[in-house]
């Protein structure tokens, strides 16, 4: 201890130093030069020959006094928002655009991150798709133009089931009578613990009719009604009767076009992005043996879908704010960008491209399914209101909780968020 | 030694004495002069570790709403973490990982490394080979052994039926509650047996042969070598690896976040911190469970160094 105290005064001044030089350092680095601008964005399409980095290029050759470069940010979304935080809570200049996904708009925009983009709103609005464009609002403003989006669709296998199922019963009924003729799982999707879980459980509630919040959002409507229950038992019944396939409640995306693509199953949810996969002869065993469908509901009427996507914001931090806002609203509106990413089977949010495309397989099914599909509520603690939900809903469907007391846990907690 | 007595008379101000006290002097101004030397280690110590933990434990003294402050709250966070069942599970999974890996590490590990210990034909190869699970990254391993026991492709579950045990092809290692744990366990054992050993087989080699010699002079059978000679003398190392391990796995976060996202109770407290410092940002309690991790892992340690500390210190002073 004497130790101690006779070697603080040095301690004190060279940390306080390193400090210093470690501060100095950090305004050298980072933020762009004059009139260039960083798009941080994460995805494989992000990557060298992906399809945003054709739409980078195409801007800077247009607008050579604002060329855009974009920062490769990680494939997961979790990742994705952890690298855009670090720079936005440091009120770092280093990015110009962000790539958000829809359900961080609330959360971004409460944090102070995002200019609002309320003077560009009408140029937007009349082209995008209703549902893109509601997920890049919170609190009545417009913080985001809509860029991608993405909805879920049924794969059904056309050598085995004729005709694909509109309710959610009949399909388990054709799922578990072929599933054992052929010896193979009825129904693959995402079912571990995380927020693939949260948007398949989303899809069952809505399609028994029911709504999370009231449409100002001032109201808890989630265990109103009986979608909250018919949609969690039949989950429950699913994971017991064999509906479910072996190793449900550990599969992701990968896993199950893993599976559905070896022949190892009936009908699966996914993402668009699965098709060429699975139609690619060489990698897929059901290549030309599949087809898609809108998701079922528990009517029998319409469909739907949880909406995923992105939208493209610009920092509150950002030096060249006029600059960012024109290539956002250029992303959101221009024909050519909406078309490039369409011929990558990346669903677009401008509304004309679908009517052009209408012979594609996936675009027309996406013109078909996108208007109904629904956002999550882009809230500013959507991540907690998701967290809440898994570990609520995940063992309610796996049998080691019951199902009333996680709907009442979830609706509660749904009810204690919105008095914060 | 010239330099040492320059500095010790400009350093002290006492007029010089006799022999006696100019030995004393030179002695204190050595010392001196260690804690210079030893200064900047001390300064990156504590920029490095103690910065951070101080940095931790005021963070946790703060309400925050999202990631913006709201004001100061006392102990409010700690209340927050230690009333949650969540934090319970976790300590609860922490410590039964603890218990049963470094159990089996410790078991596994003693038996390589007393294998290793042997001469015989192929013991060069047999020790390269049993560092392999170790030298693997981490999170690579977890991923491996995540499609291991995962239900497809189903390697694990593979073995099982070859070998005769019906009923195993679809078996839920990862998805049910009484599995999950165990499989972590398993995984952790496979990764880290080969460092414990590692670490046992550095202790026997500096056991002398003439004390086996001479314990077979008197007469006593292999069993009673082991248990009289070998462990005694490998008291020190088998403490180290114990303490390392311990330490180490209080603090586990990869394996279970790889293989199961911490479903089915196998969520551990630093998996628990994580989730309020990134995933649902909460910094206040965030920081007081990080601050609540530190304290159980310091505390642990201290129970380890405290009880074994004199064995150590002979054990180092012996080898």
């Amino acid at each position: 201890m004497r130790a101690s105290s006779k070697i603080a005064r040095p301690t004190v001044s060279i940390a306080a130093f390193a400090l210093v030089a470690s501060a100095c350092a950090g305004v050298g680095g980072g933020g762009a030069e004059e009139g260039e601008l960083v798009w941080a964005l994460g995805g494989s399409e992000a990557q060298p020959g992906g399809v945003h980095q054709d739409v980078a290029a195409l801007w800077s050759e247009q607008n050579p006094d604002t060329p855009i470069t974009i920062d490769v940010l990680p494939e997961s979304a979790d990742e994705q928002r952890q690298q855009q935080s670090l720079e936005l809570n440091a009120e770092g200049a280093g990015f110009d655009v962000l790539g958000l996904d829809v359900i961080w708009t609330g959360e971004y925009s409460d944090n102070g991150w995002l200019e609002s983009l309320e003077d560009i709103r009408g140029e937007i609005e009349d082209v995008s798709l209703d549902a893109a464009f509601e997920s890049a609002q919170w609190g009545g403003e417009l913080w985001a133009a809509p860029y991608n989006s993405n909805a879920g669709f049924l794969y059904y296998r056309t050598d085995l089931v004729d005709e694909p199922p509109t309710t959610w019963e009949e399909l388990k009924e054709i799922g578990l009578q072929v599933g054992e003729e052929e010896g193979i799982a009825p129904f693959v999707a995402q079912g571990a613990q995380y927020e693939g879980l949260v948007v398949n459980y989303l899809e069952y509630f809505w399609g028994a009719g029911g709504d999370l919040l009231s449409e100002d959002e001032s109201e808890v409507l989630f265990a109103e009604g009986d979608a909250a229950m018919t949609a969690l038992e039949f989950m429950v019944e699913s994971n017991q009767d064999g509906f479910f396939a072996p190793g449900f409640n550990t599969m992701m995306e990968e896993e199950a076009r893993n599976e559905f693509q070896s022949g190892n199953a009936v009908f699966m949810r996914n993402w668009p992005y699965v098709y060429d996969l699975a139609n690619n002869e060489e990698e897929s065993a059901v290549a030309g043996d599949f087809d898609i469908a809108p998701l079922p509901t528990f009517t029998g009427e319409g469909t739907t879908s949880a909406l995923g996507g992105y939208n493209n914001a610009v920092s509150a931090f950002s030096e060249n704010t006029e600059a960012a806002k024109e290539f956002v609203l250029w992303a959101a509106t221009d024909p050519e960008v909406h078309r490039m990413m369409a011929e990558a089977a990346l669903p677009p949010t401008l509304e004309a491209t679908y009517d052009e495309l209408a012979d594609d397989p996936v675009m027309s099914l996406l013109g078909e399914v996108l208007p109904e599909s629904r956002p999550r509520p882009p809230a500013p603690n959507y991540n907690s209101i998701s967290v809440e939900m898994q570990q609520n809903i995940f063992p309610a469907y796996n049998g080691d909780q019951d199902p009333q007391a996680a709907i009442d846990a979830i609706r509660d907690y749904l009810e204690g968020t919105l008095d914060n | 030694m010239a330099t040492d007595t320059n500095t010790g008379s400009t350093l002290s101000t006492s007029p010089a004495g006799g022999d006696g006290q100019k030995a004393k002097r030179k002695q204190m101004s050595d010392r001196r002069l260690a804690k210079v030397f030893m200064a900047p280690s001390m300064l990156t110590m504590a920029i490095v570790a103690l910065f951070p933990v101080i940095y931790a434990a005021i963070l946790s003294l703060y309400l925050y709403s999202g990631r913006e402050q709201i004001g100061f709250g006392g102990l409010q966070n700690f209340e927050t973490a230690l009333t949650n069942p969540r934090f319970w599970s976790a300590i609860w999974f922490t410590f039964f990982f603890t218990i049963t890996s470094v159990a089996g590490e410790f078991l596994i590990g003693l038996g390589f490394a007393l294998l290793m210990n042997q001469a015989f034909v192929g013991r060069g190869v047999t020790r390269a080979v049993i560092l392999v699970p170790w030298v693997i990254p981490t999170v690579i391993a977890a991923q491996m052994w995540f499609f291991m026991f995962n239900v497809t492709p189903g390697f694990v579950n593979s073995v099982f039926m070859a070998i005769g045990f019906d009923g195993f092809e679809n078996f839920n290692w990862l998805g049910q509650a009484s599995t999950a744990p165990w499989a972590v366990v398993f995984a952790d054992v496979w990764k880290t047996a080969p460092f414990v050993a590692l670490l046992l087989l550095a202790g026997l080699q500096t056991i002398p042969g003439e004390v086996y010699e001479s314990g077979r002079v008197d007469g006593a059978n292999a069993f009673q070598r082991f248990w009289n000679i070998t462990l005694p003398l490998l008291k020190p190392a088998i403490l180290v690896a114990l303490l390392f391990r311990t330490v180490d796995a209080l603090r586990v976060f990869d394996l279970p976040q790889v293989m199961t996202q911490g479903a089915f109770g196998t969520e551990s407290v630093s998996i628990l911190v994580q989730r309020f410092i990134i995933q649902t940002p909460d910094p206040g309690l965030g920081s007081a469970l990080s601050t609540l991790t530190f304290i159980i892992v310091l505390s642990v340690g201290l129970i380890f160094v405290s009880l074994l500390g004199k064995d150590l210190v002979i054990g180092s002073e012996e080898g």
